[in-house]
């Protein structure tokens, strides 16, 4: 088209959208007089359409992720507020992603898979720096096509050191490695083989540790320019035959926490140049062993504070070990002492299959279900305070924003 | 050659198959891969089938609903989670989305790694050695979803896992659903 057409063509838009707003306009007046009139009140004034900016951070907030499981292309991390009882806004996050929260909380950071024609095209992996005070993309890093890619969500398929200079991304082609990426310049400085363990548990500012099949924990040690500088591989501290760990855990001040198939803690301190591995103990009785179980998909919820331990718990046996929960067991981390049983409706929203709990002092514990309900329950008393029957497709796992 | 190179490897593989135990089965990572890499190359033997005999296809279940296994296995429907193949399936049975227990939907591509299960076969009172491939290349079917996980391990031991997507190494890693194919008798 010409210029010159190309400006009749707008001047021809122009008019037809002067028309279509002065109809709306004398058709919104007739209505309104007719009810103004009726109830003898002011119209409502004019409004104008703007874009929400998010409030201040919450510490009742949660990122809710939903793998779309039907269309696992179109993953999503939901913004909630749990004392509004609404969504804030949504992330957009690809296929099988892995995320990670900045230390200063300023950035999610998504990896991810798209294609250049909906599932299918070119595949491209990336690293999405997205800005949590706006919830927009604002920066990215393309990535060699080998990340891992799995439906048991982690905090521990990309993670930040400490001190945030560095992002470590889990890597399954399916060889088993570890990317470094250097925040600031934007670029992969480092890819180690990390022998088949598997995750990216960061500790202090140059350390990242990974799951090993033999029940081992391997520490790899880097310096400033991504390169492998020690390696360590502890004694098995589980038995993947007997009673395995499952891969999601909940974060403590000096580690992790991990629960078993069975019921047990297994707490590892990665505070030290060595990690340290507490005793485990049992969540269950000799009598309810076996019987009684944590399963689903995101399998404690700890929080810091209070040192309380959540578990979404079933009755089932072996291979149930993803089944939702009836009830939510609340243990002292400390003492070893369970402390109450929550009952949930599991017939009416479905069994829960993920828990997280706020950091603050009056701290709300999240709990998904299997048929995508969300409940926000206070996680000192127990009491329900707020049932979403259905949020998203499928809610497998939560993180504190 | 490339018949007698796969009569060779079916050979090998049934055998290898036959000769271990699930626990024992590919326990290292190393020989899993090994031995995932053969699998599809494996002729099948559709004689040996037990859906050759079963009854046709029965509803779908819903989009995003987890189907659960009945307490009492079913025997004969390859449309159904509780089918005794799926024992450790994780995902949508590629038999409600245009392919078979054992056969990949058109236009998709089986994955070339895999995971292993061990299921009993009610009818025979056999263990059979069982190979869940996932089929590759269009987005997730959303019919018939199936979440069983007898023996299914975490993704630190991979060969027992079913949380990762086997179409990883496929050219195009999209998941659409999953398939079990029978690799042998588990000798005890």
């Amino acid at each position: 088209m010409s210029r010159a057409g190309s400006a009749r063509a707008l001047r021809r838009r122009a008019a037809w959208s002067a028309l279509l707003l002065a109809a709306a306009g004398v058709a919104g007046l007739a209505g309104m007089s007719r009810t103004a009139g009726a109830a003898g009140a002011p119209p409502l004034p004019a409004e104008h359409l703007e874009v929400a900016k998010l409030p201040p951070w919450s510490p009742h907030w949660a990122y809710l992720y939903d793998n779309s499981f039907a269309n696992e292309t179109d993953s999503r991390l939901y913004l909630y507020d749990g004392d509004a009882h609404r969504m804030l806004g949504q992330y957009e996050i690809g296929y099988y992603p892995a995320m990670a929260i900045s230390p200063d909380h300023k950035t999610t950071a998504v990896a991810t898979t798209y294609w250049s024609r909906g599932g299918h095209g070119t595949r491209t992996d990336v690293i999405e720096y997205e800005d949590n005070a706006t919830l927009t993309v604002r920066g990215e890093l393309v990535l060699p096509p080998k990340r891992a890619q799995t439906t048991a969500i982690t905090n521990f398929g990309l993670s930040y050191s400490s001190d945030q200079r560095f992002l470590y991304l889990a890597n399954l082609s399916p060889a088993a490695s570890l990317s470094i990426i250097d925040v600031a310049r934007n670029a992969i400085v480092g890819d180690i083989d990390t022998d088949g363990c598997v995750l990216v548990m960061p500790s202090g500012k140059r350390r990242v540790s990974a799951l090993c099949e033999n029940g081992r924990l391997l520490t790899i040690t880097h310096d400033d320019a991504g390169a492998e500088t020690a390696r360590s591989v502890s004694q098995p501290f589980f038995s993947v035959d007997r009673d395995p760990i499952f891969v999601q855990s909940a974060p403590t001040p000096t580690g992790v926490v991990h629960v078993s198939f069975l019921g047990d803690v297994y707490a590892i301190d990665l505070s030290g140049a060595e990690p340290r591995f507490a005793p485990p103990w049992p969540t269950v009785t000799p009598q309810e062993r076996g019987h009684w179980r944590p399963g689903g998909q995101q399998v404690v919820a700890y929080h810091a504070r209070s040192g309380r331990l959540y578990l979404p718990m079933h009755r089932g046996g072996e291979g149930s070990h993803k089944d939702g929960a009836t009830e939510i067991w609340v243990f002292d981390a400390n003492t070893h002492k369970r402390l109450a049983r929550w009952p949930v409706n599991a017939a009416k929203y479905g069994g829960v299959i993920a828990v997280l709990a706020t950091q603050d002092e009056r701290p709300l514990l999240f709990a998904a279900t299997e048929r995508s309900a969300l409940f926000v329950i206070d996680a000192m008393s127990g009491r329900l305070q707020h049932v979403e029957a259905r949020l998203g497709q499928t809610l497998w796992s939560m993180m504190n924003p | 050659m490339q018949q007698r190179l796969d009569r060779w490897i079916e050979r090998s593989s049934r055998g290898l198959a036959a000769r271990t135990s699930r626990r024992g089965f590919l326990g290292s990572f190393g020989q899993a891969l090994t031995g995932v890499a053969l699998l599809p190359l494996l002729p099948v033997d559709r004689s040996s089938r037990a859906e050759a005999a079963e009854p046709a296809a029965t509803a779908a279940g819903p989009a995003g609903q987890a189907a659960k296994p009945a307490a009492k296995a079913s025997t004969g429907d390859p449309n159904s989670c509780d089918y005794w193949k799926y024992c450790a399936i994780d995902g949508y049975l590629c038999a409600c989305c245009g392919g078979s227990s054992s056969s990949c939907p058109p236009g998709t591509q089986p994955s070339p790694i895999t995971w292993i299960g061990t299921c009993h076969n009610p009818v025979d009172g056999r263990d059979y050695i069982v190979s869940y491939n996932d089929c590759c290349g269009k987005a997730s079917c959303g019919a018939c979803q199936c979440v069983r996980n007898e023996g299914e391990k975490p993704m630190y031991r991979l060969s027992l896992n079913n949380d990762v997507n086997w179409c990883m190494a496929n050219e195009n890693p999209n998941y659409h659903c999953s398939v079990s194919v029978l690799l042998g008798v588990a000798e005890k």
